[in-house]
């Protein structure tokens, strides 16, 4: 028992979108009853799952073949790792599933919705399910056509959909996003990370034969053995994480994920929190483990894995960097929170990456995991309380909010427990899991990546206490007031506002449990994993000297962020900021996304285009005029040279010449033989001698009867020899 | 191996083309009505080929020999899982356009007549099925002579519908569609003589034995292999329209008629890779191996190449001509990783791209009747106003870039696993250099995917476009093919292990 409650989990939400598309004409209220139930009933298998695990010895697995000669199966795997993470994943997709039912009450293309809804969530179980590389990635690729198309959900681009400021432009390209173009980058951008993986996966199926993840596992050295051996195992290494990598916005992928915003608040909470981003950090631990596993088992790639892991820590640490100076100055709530997302995973890949360099991985691994899962649960409730803000002020900009505090109370009371945990505030669980993360790229013995992680976490403070300033604090914006004198601003329906007040509670309630559980919760979520030793795991211990570094920048953040935000007496140093050009300056560039953006367009968009099309005017119009001009044009003036020429020496040699040689020749001949010999031969010669012969014959003829009688007799005697001889 | 006792697969070929030979004389009794006769004719190639294809997936079906020469060789119809996935979708495509037709025909037809041109549906449908079985017809074929003379049978009567029926400058088109694809053809031949007469048969698979004339090819002299397996190939590069001798294709295929189109552009051009493997691989395997990096080059070349060029089009058919480029490279890949799974992923792209342009294409004729333009510029917002044409549009560009639920899920991972067993084989530089040409290759196809989507039937509709009723049966049988493309999602097994257990055997 087990396996088919984790079958449940990933197929129900699958068939939920089948029945909505079926249904689609049905009432609004069995479509989403059902696309809601499916995500319930997933959540509950889920649950199923993760007890089962619990209680069971091995992890569970089960096969169903599916394509033999590829070793693919429609199989669930389920150890410590997927059990916890499905769990995660089904929760919180349920959770915002039932937001969904009021955010999306007056939107029209509600089939649509349901259908990628319920089929992104059953993507995510089923790669984190999934037995079989193959398997998983066909989730993974399930993920990325539902992210394109829920983040396009509004593909008519009206103008309140975008992101970005309309008409800002950077080094000359819009720095504004309308729906479709954003779901065109979020594909384009992840795919080609795909690629890297896909391209891993056949590697490592010529090489092990097996795409079953146990049995990866067990033959990875097959594996390393042979790239290790030819320098490749380094490249290899990264060009398989590159799906993760992509999937999970780090640079230089990071791009796609900042612009996903203009999808439906709730599909961004589904995004952040619970699938698609979260995949990229599943995958590397997943497989991170196992590499860890082998180099220090076989000794095989040291240095190549050594190395890998510190590039995988060192662009976790700098997108964690990177993304938080951007959120520092965003003008819109929900892109401050996309900044956010990109930031903090990096963090997960921080503590991943520097899991290979420790000595016990699994400290790093359990980090990571225990990150992604705080912040699932804070960043849901952030996504989900923005929604119910933009919703209730009709803007996405902060500047149009300010003072929301006395209208929207409940609201604020769930962000502000968000923020607290974001900003690693003990006793949230934020705090725990970013802890973690210090402590396991400082034991990584590289400073830089420890530094990174520590500035990151002053800069997260600011920017999170900047947010809830200007939303909440701040004076009223004329919007704002508007709003008030028209009577519109007010709590969120329950409905809404159930889901991210309960995971608020949540943060902080596992945040005030996490010391007594986390022994407990980390044997779950480390048992039988593959790659992964057994070990006794402890109550947190918290390493004084760097809980006071983290805790101490992020009390320098809240101050700063206080000092520019929160008096309401004057904002005078902001304004002061405002006139100087050199704030100014790195405003802009923060603003613009360090420009990065425009360089990836002016590069690969305008680039590429311009090179297609003069790869269009001149290659291939060349290759077009050879073959369609010049070709037919020489053969048709070679043509036209020898039908000048050679033809006209023909055409004299056939028509002329050979019709008058054989004029003149039957001329002559004429002459000679037909009227010397033949006319005179027959017309005179022949008809005189005939009249001679006839002359002659004639004297015979006479009329005498003894004449005929004779010639009779003479006959038969004649006749009588010759028949007698011959008998 | 199976012996049918009676000719079923040469009947799959024979009866369309002979009974469409009738359609012209019934074109003045019943007009329209001829397509319901013509549908009904290739309703039978598809039923049989569908229910051999779910009893016997396994086997290898020959049919009676029907000719034999001691100089020719023997002609035998021949159907075993490596002809399977383009004999089905050259079944299944035509007959579901031959329904598409009938709207969309009626449509064109009245645009000719306003210029003042005959038109008839008998003609039509005749030329239609000719071709649509021809094209069978080289797929079952057992013999280079066979394989030619259908080869060259599938020319006529797609150059006439372009000539009749096709847009623009279509007389001038379909005459440079007939010169080169003929050019191409004839250097097949003059490969195919050569070693025909050289090794005494022109036979490349054996009715007798049941078995593949693995090698035969080697017994010519040395010194021409090489050369005889160059010819041969280049022969069919003219056909598929790889890179360099591509430029025909996107003139003949952007203006054909929309339904010819959606026959030529997957299906015809795609049974050159076949030819690849059947002939050229079977009969030369040492000497083609030999060239196997090289052609693996210019797979990735035409892959990126014709992925640059769709970018720069505006008219949505000659983009998807261009797209068809890439995707023969998608199906050079494979067959140029000589690996069963490369193989098998190339054949199996075959038949995704063959459910997914001829997607594509029928929406390009579904735009065309009821917007009247092709052009990308002018088009957009059109997702609300026809939301299961974007639906298929976007169900036939998945197919194309591999993503699931399609088909082409498959067949991309197939021909990228085998394309790495190859580069990694070779070495570092070539395994390096392969994951970033498909880096950029599988980039490009998935951008310029989702940006025409994007071009087509997203952001606001352009005010002086005018929306004219499609008629449902347009719709309907572009679903009938997506359906099928996601069917074979779900359930591939039935062509990839017998195919991938054929190759692994040869």
């Amino acid at each position: 028992m087990g396996a088919e409650y984790a079958y449940a989990a990933w197929a129900i939400p699958y068939i939920g979108a089948a029945l909505v598309l079926a249904l689609y004409r049905t009432s609004r209220k069995i479509r989403e009853t059902i696309a809601v139930g499916a995500l319930l009933a997933s959540a509950i298998f889920s649950t199923l799952t993760f007890l089962a695990v619990v209680e069971g010895e091995t992890p569970l697995h089960y096969s169903i073949k599916w394509v033999e000669s590829l070793d693919v199966t429609l199989g669930v795997y389920v150890d410590g790792l997927s059990a916890t993470m499905s769990l995660v994943v089904a929760w919180l997709s349920f959770l915002i599933g039932f937001y969904s039912i009021k955010y999306m009450e007056h939107d029209p293309d509600i089939t649509r919705y349901w259908f990628f809804f319920d089929f992104f969530v059953g993507s995510m179980q089923l790669l984190v399910l999934a037995d079989n590389l193959l398997l998983m990635f066909i989730g993974w690729e399930g993920t990325g056509l539902a992210s394109y198309s829920l983040i396009g959900f509004w593909y008519k681009d009206e103008e309140e959909k975008w992101v970005g400021d309309p008409g800002r432009t950077a080094l000359g390209i819009p720095m504004f996003f309308q729906p479709s173009h954003s779901g065109v980058r979020a594909i384009v951008f992840t795919r080609l990370g795909d690629v890297g993986l896909l391209a891993g996966i056949g590697l490592i199926y010529a090489l092990t034969g097996t795409l079953l993840i146990p049995e990866v596992a067990e033959k990875m050295p097959h594996v390393f053995a042979p790239l290790g051996a030819r320098g490749l195992l380094y490249l290899f290494l990264l060009i398989f994480s590159l799906g993760a990598l992509a999937k999970s916005a780090q640079f230089p992928f990071h791009e796609w994920l900042v612009t996903a915003m203009t999808g439906p608040t709730s599909v961004s909470a589904l995004i952040h929190a619970a699938t698609m981003v979260k995949a990229g950090v599943f995958f590397m631990l997943r497989f991170a483990p196992m590499f860890y596993e082998t180099f220090h088992k076989t000794g095989i790639g040291h240095e190549a894995v050594t190395q890998y892991f510190y590039t995988i820590a060192l662009i976790g640490g700098f997108t964690a960097f990177f993304m938080a100076t951007q959120a520092l100055v965003s003008r819109e709530l929900k892109l401050i929170l996309a900044f956010s997302t990109a930031s903090q995973l990096g963090y997960m890949f921080l503590a991943i990456g520097s899991a290979g360099l420790l000595k016990e991985f699994v400290l790093g691994f359990v980090a990571s995991f225990s990150h992604l899962m705080g912040h699932a649960l804070f960043k849901a409730t952030l996504f989900l309380a923005a929604g119910a803000i933009i919703h209730a002020v009709e803007s996405r900009f902060i500047d149009d909010m300010g003072g929301l505090l006395k209208y929207m109370k409940y609201t604020f009371m769930a962000m502000f427990l968000a923020v607290l945990s974001l900003s690693g505030v003990p006793p949230l669980l934020g705090f725990w899991s970013k802890d973690a993360v210090l402590e396991a790229a400082y034991e990584s013995h590289y400073q830089i990546l420890y530094l990174l992680g520590l500035i990151t976490a002053g800069l997260t403070a600011f920017y999170s206490l900047r947010m809830v300033f200007r939303v909440f604090d701040w004076e009223l914006s004329k919007h704002v007031k508007h709003l008030i004198h028209e009577g519109h601003l007010h709590e969120a329906h329950p409905i809404m506002l159930s889901p991210y007040f309960i995971l608020a509670i949540l943060t902080l309630g596992m945040g005030l449990l996490w010391p007594t559980v986390f022994p407990e919760y980390a044997e779950i979520l480390t048992k039988g994993v593959p790659g992964i030793e057994k070990v006794e795991f402890h109550a947190p211990h918290i390493n004084v000297e760097l809980t006071f570094q983290s805790l101490g920048l992020v009390a320098f953040g809240y101050l700063i962020a206080y000092i520019l935000y929160g008096r309401k007496l004057d904002y005078k140093l902001l304004e002061l900021l405002n006139t100087k050009k050199w704030a100014k300056a790195i405003h802009d560039i923060l603003y613009d996304r360090w420009y990065l953006n425009s360089v990836y367009y002016l590069v690969f968009v305008k680039g590429g285009l311009i090179f297609a099309r003069t790869l269009h005017d001149t290659l291939n119009l060349f290759v077009d005029s050879l073959y369609h001009k010049v070709l037919p044009a020489l053969f048709s003036s070679s043509s036209k040279f020898f039908s000048k020429t050679l033809e006209i020496a023909v055409d004299k040699g056939y028509n002329v010449a050979v019709p008058s040689i054989f004029t003149s020749t039957s001329s002559s001949l004429f002459k000679i033989l037909e009227q010397k010999v033949i006319d005179s031969g027959f017309n005179v010669k022949l008809v005189e001698s005939i009249l001679e012969s006839g002359r002659a014959l004639r004297k015979t003829q006479i009329g005498r009867i003894n004449y005929y009688l004779a010639f009779f007799f003479a006959f038969l005697v004649v006749l009588a020899i010759v028949v007698f001889w011959v008998i | 191996m199976i012996r049918l006792g009676v000719p079923i697969l040469l009947s799959t070929v024979l009866i369309p083309f002979v009974g469409s030979a009738l359609l012209p004389l019934l074109d003045k009794k019943m007009g329209k009505n001829v397509a319901k006769i013509a549908i009904a004719l290739l309703m039978y190639p598809l039923v049989v080929i569908a229910a051999l294809l779910f009893l016997y997936h396994n086997e290898t079906l020959i049919d009676p020999v029907y000719f034999s020469d001691p100089r020719l060789g023997n002609f035998s119809m021949l159907l075993d899982p490596l002809s399977m996935p383009l004999a089905f979708s050259i079944a299944l495509v035509p007959a579901f356009v031959a329904i598409y037709s009938i709207p969309y025909m009626e449509h064109r037809f009245e645009e000719l007549e306003r210029e003042g041109e005959k038109t008839s549906w008998g003609l039509y449908y005749m030329l239609f099925i000719m071709f649509a079985s021809a094209m069978l017809g080289t797929t079952l074929s057992t013999n280079t002579v066979e394989f030619y003379l259908f080869l060259e049978l599938t020319l006529i009567p797609s150059f006439l519908l372009i000539a009749f029926y096709g847009y623009g400058d279509r007389i001038r088109i379909a005459l440079m569609y007939l010169i080169w694809t003929h050019v191409g053809a004839l250097l097949f031949l003059i490969g195919a003589m050569t070693l025909g007469y050289n090794v005494g048969t022109f036979d490349f698979f054996d009715p007798a034995t049941g078995e593949a004339l693995k090698g035969l090819g080697e017994r010519l002299p040395e010194a021409f292999r090489l050369t005889v397996t160059l010819v041969l190939s280049l022969g069919l590069f003219v056909k598929m329209a790889v890179f360099g001798v591509h430029i025909w294709l996107p003139y003949a295929h952007a203006e054909a008629p929309t339904p010819v189109s959606a026959l030529l552009s997957p299906n015809l051009i795609g049974i050159a890779a076949y030819a690849l493997v059947r002939i050229v691989y079977i009969m030369f395997p040492t000497t083609f191996s030999s060239i196997a990096l090289p052609l693996l080059g210019l797979a990735i070349l035409t892959m990126v190449y014709g992925g640059l060029m769709v970018l720069a089009q505006d008219d949505f058919k000659r983009l998807l001509a261009y797209s068809s480029i890439s995707q023969m490279g998608y199906l050079l890949l494979g067959v140029a990783s000589i690996t069963p799974l490369g193989i098998c992923g190339a054949m199996l792209h075959y038949m995704a791209h063959a459910v997914g342009k001829a997607i594509l294409f029928m929406v390009a004729g579904i735009l065309i009747v009821t917007v009247h333009t092709r052009k990308l510029s002018h088009l957009g917002g059109l997702a609300a106003k026809m939301p299961l044409t974007f639906a298929l549009a976007l169900i036939g560009f998945m197919h194309i870039t591999g993503v699931p639920p399609s088909l082409g899920l498959w067949s991309e991972v197939l021909i990228v696993v085998g394309a790495v067993q190859r580069a990694f084989e070779a070495g570092n530089i070539v395994f390096i250099g392969l994951v970033i040409g498909l880096l950029v290759a599988i980039g490009l196809s998935t951008a310029y995917s989702f940006i025409t989507i994007r071009k087509i039937f997203f952001g606001s509709l352009p005010e002086e476009l005018h929306i004219h009723k499609a008629s449902s049966t347009l719709l309907i049988s572009v679903a009938a093919i997506a359906a099928v493309g996601i069917f074979f999602f779900l359930y591939p097994s039935i062509l990839i292990d017998p195919l991938v257990e054929l190759i692994s055997g040869l």
